[in-house]
């Protein structure tokens, strides 16, 4: 019952299941909580996202996933180590993130050193104990360039070409500083506000590299998925 | 070169010791493709539908659908938390709907990602009918990959790009390819493994992939749970919205 109330705070008990699709490609399954003759926001289980009307190519009015994990979740017993494991690793496989954290977590107030739980709860294992992803890099000598942890020579190789590709730049603009120094206000606005968008794009957002199977995404989606609920 | 030269120099050695003809380019390239189920069954497959799971790190698992029919379409739909973005190319250009933090409108796809989706274009690999889709195909000699040994490749891309691609000796599956990306502006060497190889209505598929980029911890894996050989693949599935030229 305690578990069923989580649930409810959880995810919002609505009335339809949808799936929202967009105009041209991509589709967002969830619950509407919200729509207007202007826009449609989705709760996806891991946040709400909101799309104009006029990009809503389609809504399907039907039962989705998250309906079946609430009704699957609220079967279980707070003590059933397998039936959440298997609750998670289904949420899992439906790409609900946080639903199987959610079941995650469950399977670690009864076994606190689960391997599956663990690792979904994105812990690695370092010399017998449960550590981040950033711990364990750190430990095994990688250290982070750049918003992406690699070893220390790739790290050193970056940064010499980064330090090239600056030095050059920084000669072009010299030269160009040169031959129009009335335009060099306006250029160091540019450069500083191209600056700001470097720095903000190098926040660590897991790269991912496709290399021959699947592209386009790369780097990990932190939206609504990794967002507070 | 030097250490090309001697490789395939020992090769041949090797295979005259044995009265077994050294290997060429064009025989290890034929055992890779009856290996894979032959030409005529690869040369059947007009589209192609490949369902699984994408592993990034610890708590991160995407599904993942890769779509592909000829000549030249690519369409790859990720699925993280009940939203779906979409990447797609014609064959020539690309695009993609990325709703993951609430932005609904269709953008051009990175260059880097067109890159990524033109080598995938090719439904049946870049080896099948290298000749005559303008590709260069070099022996570069052998090497051990996860302990066996494998011939190495070097695909000189008629795009201009260039890969290797290892072909195991023995099973004469393809079992790696390297090739390197400008990624945020640096050169990165990533090498593709392939394991798992299943025959799927009686073409060679490997069902996991592991992709590891030089200097970087973490692998992305990808499962392959099904595979579907010449679908229903509707042309609009890969239609560019207008405007975007």
């Amino acid at each position: 019952m305690r578990t069923l109330a989580a649930l409810v705070v959880l995810i919002p008990t609505l009335a339809a299941a949808d799936q929202v699709f967009l105009k041209d490609a991509g589709s967002v399954e969830g619950r509407i909580v919200e729509q207007t003759a202007t826009s449609v926001k989705v709760d996806v289980g891991g946040g709400i996202v909101g799309f104009p009307m006029d990009r809503v190519d389609r809504i399907v009015k039907g039962r989705c996933a998250l309906d079946d994990y609430e009704d699957r979740a609220s079967k279980l017993g707070p003590k059933d180590l397998a039936g959440w494991k298997k609750l998670g690793r289904w949420a899992a496989d439906q790409g609900l993130s946080a639903q199987a954290k959610h079941a995650y977590k469950q399977v670690l107030k009864v076994d606190p050193n689960d391997a599956d739980a663990n690792a979904a709860m994105g812990l690695v294992q370092l010399d017998g104990k449960w550590v981040t992803e950033e711990e364990s890099y750190r430990a095994r000598g990688y250290v982070q360039y750049d918003g992406e942890w690699m070893t220390p020579a790739e790290a050193q190789i970056a940064q010499t070409r980064e330090a090239n590709d600056r030095a050059r730049r920084d000669a072009e603009q010299r030269a160009r500083d040169a031959e129009a120094a009335t335009r060099e206000a306006e250029s160091r606005a540019k450069e500083a506000e191209a600056r700001a968008k470097e720095a903000e794009s190098r926040q660590y957002n897991y790269p991912m590299y496709w290399g021959g199977w699947g592209y386009g995404v790369s780097t990990w989606p932190a939206g609504p998925a990794g967002g507070k609920r | 070169m030097c250490g090309v030269a001697s490789s395939i120099a020992l090769a041949a050695l090797a295979m005259a010791a044995t009265g077994a003809p050294p290997p060429t380019v064009d025989s290890v390239v034929s055992d890779y493709i009856a290996a894979r189920g032959g030409l005529a069954k690869i040369r059947s497959l007009q589209t192609l539908r490949q369902k699984g799971h994408a592993f990034a790190g610890p708590g991160r698992e995407a599904v993942v659908v890769r779509e592909l029919k000829r000549p030249g379409k690519v369409r790859f739909e990720f699925t993280h938390q009940g939203i779906t973005g979409v990447y797609v190319t014609d064959g020539t250009k690309g695009w993609q709907v990325a709703p993951f933090h609430g932005d609904a409108s269709v953008h051009p796809m990175s260059e880097d990602a067109v890159a990524d989706a033109m080598e995938q274009a090719d439904i049946e690999g870049p080896l099948i009918d290298w000749k005559a889709k303008g590709h260069v195909v070099e022996l570069a000699g052998r090497e051990t990959i996860g302990g066996h040994d494998a011939f190495k490749l070097k695909v000189t891309l008629k795009s201009g790009g260039t890969r290797f691609d290892y072909i195991d000796a023995k099973t004469h599956y393809e079992v790696r390819t390297e090739m390197t990306r400008e990624i945020g502006g640096r050169p990165v060497r990533m090498e593709t493994s392939f394991a798992d190889h299943r025959m799927t209505n009686g073409i060679l598929f490997p069902r996991t992939i592991e992709v590891a980029a030089a200097g970087r911890p973490n692998p992305l894996r990808i499962v392959v749970d099904s595979i579907e050989l010449n679908p229903t693949i509707s042309d609009e599935r890969f239609k560019r919205p207008a405007g975007l030229d």
